[in-house]
């Protein structure tokens, strides 16, 4: 008797996670933002949108959604957002910068029981993280984590490598672990929004990734069994070689509810103010298959300077 | 025996889609799967399991025991049931 199966993700009748970037205020200016963030986006979702989307969430049955921003802790509603979705039981994360996470905010979200909270830190020293993080306060950072910690909430630390910071990939690790968080999450930075601007002074040599990488590989040695260590090791050009041919089953919504294919390309596939999210899902898997997507991803590969485009949508319905 | 409290189950047309959410790995169930892990989901015992898939299929139950509890042993070992 056979019990498990294989399947395309065409075959699902709804995503199984949606990635939404729930604004795009942010109180940094990091450099190396995928999302151009910082800036607003104009005519963002108001409240009852917001909810019509987050009911159809939870009809559709998405197992998992993960919220960003911009600053997700700077949104007006952030709290009732994740109130509706845990109360329907879908895990959730939060992606935060962790500055606006003390002791009662973080029991707050720990009497929530997210699947976890993700915390950005690129330093294991103020003075690095502050470099990247323009106007970023590396205390109230590692602060929030231990506040999370306290509260019993999964705590993760994302770390994103650039000449300014890859070289304390070690130190942050160990101190990850010092601090008693559930995981530590990197790779190659993405050449996406405002990294894509600042890619001659952001990224790494080669030589600076090899040994990134051997230091990550000692790291998960070290750590195995005892703290998750994970580093994707590609970029984000091979990323999207293999997406092209696997796509996930995910969606990214924007603030003012477009959904977009995948970060690095411009394609937009619905939009939730026009479309149910069936709808869109159903755009989203016949998107893959067209030929203005295959052709500019396939250009995308052998001329990573688009990737610049990312952030300029092309609608596709 | 107890589902991981990150594992989320949906139904699909194919069976199940089966989501550990904390480690971010997806399982997929054909339709008696997705049996058991209703079956699961009531807080069957395994015996009962084996004599409910057993009745549903119109098999013997000791003919399908030993997939049962092999892919009873493949949720545990995948983390989508606790115990």
């Amino acid at each position: 008797m056979d019990f498990t199966g294989s399947i395309d993700f065409k075959d699902l009748e709804a995503p199984l996670f949606i990635a939404w970037q729930i604004n795009s205020e942010c109180n940094l200016g990091c450099l190396h933002c995928c999302e151009e963030a910082g800036h607003s986006i104009p005519n963002e979702m108001n409240k009852k949108e917001i909810f019509s989307f987050l009911g159809q969430i939870v009809d559709l049955s998405i197992p998992y959604v993960a919220l960003s921003g911009g600053e997700p802790m700077l949104h007006p509603h952030l709290f009732k957002i994740c109130e509706f979705l845990r109360k329907h039981n879908t895990s959730l994360k939060v992606e935060t910068n962790g500055e606006f996470i003390d002791e009662s905010v973080a029991a707050r979200i720990g009497r929530l029981k997210f699947r976890s909270v993700q915390i950005s830190l690129d330093g294991a020293t103020a003075s690095t993280h502050e470099k990247l993080r323009l106007s970023g306060d590396w205390n109230k950072a590692v602060s929030a984590c231990r506040f999370l910690i306290k509260a019993g909430v999964n705590t993760e630390i994302v770390f994103v490598p650039t000449k300014f910071n890859i070289h304390e990939i070690g130190q942050l690790i160990d101190l990850a672990y010092s601090l008693g968080v559930y995981g530590v999450y990197t790779g190659k930075t993405m050449r996406i929004g405002r990294a894509a601007q600042n890619w001659d002074i952001l990224c790494p040599s080669e030589q600076e990734y090899e040994k990134f990488f051997a230091t990550l590989n000692e790291k998960v040695a070290q750590y195995d069994g005892k703290m998750k260590v994970y580093y994707y090791p590609y970029d984000v050009v091979e990323e999207l070689k293999y997406r092209i041919q696997y796509p996930s089953a995910s969606l990214l919504v924007l603030p003012n509810g477009k959904v977009k294919l995948i970060g690095p390309l411009p394609f937009i596939c619905g939009d939730l103010r026009k479309q149910s999210l069936s709808e869109i899902w159903e755009n989203y898997k016949e998107s893959w298959s067209n030929p203005k997507v295959i052709e500019f991803a396939q250009k995308v590969v052998s001329e990573p300077k688009l990737l610049a485009e990312a952030n300029k949508w092309v609608e596709l319905f | 025996m107890i589902f991981n409290e990150h594992v989320k189950i949906r139904e699909e047309k194919f069976g199940a889609v089966v989501f550990e959410t904390l480690k971010e790995k997806v399982f997929v169930t054909n339709e008696t799967g997705k049996d058991v892990l209703n079956l699961l989901k009531e807080g069957k015992t395994a015996e009962e399991i084996i004599n409910s898939l057993a009745d549903l299929y119109a098999v013997k139950p000791e003919d399908v025991k030993e997939d049962i509890s092999g892919f009873v042993g493949l949720l545990k070992e995948k983390g989508i049931l606790v115990s």
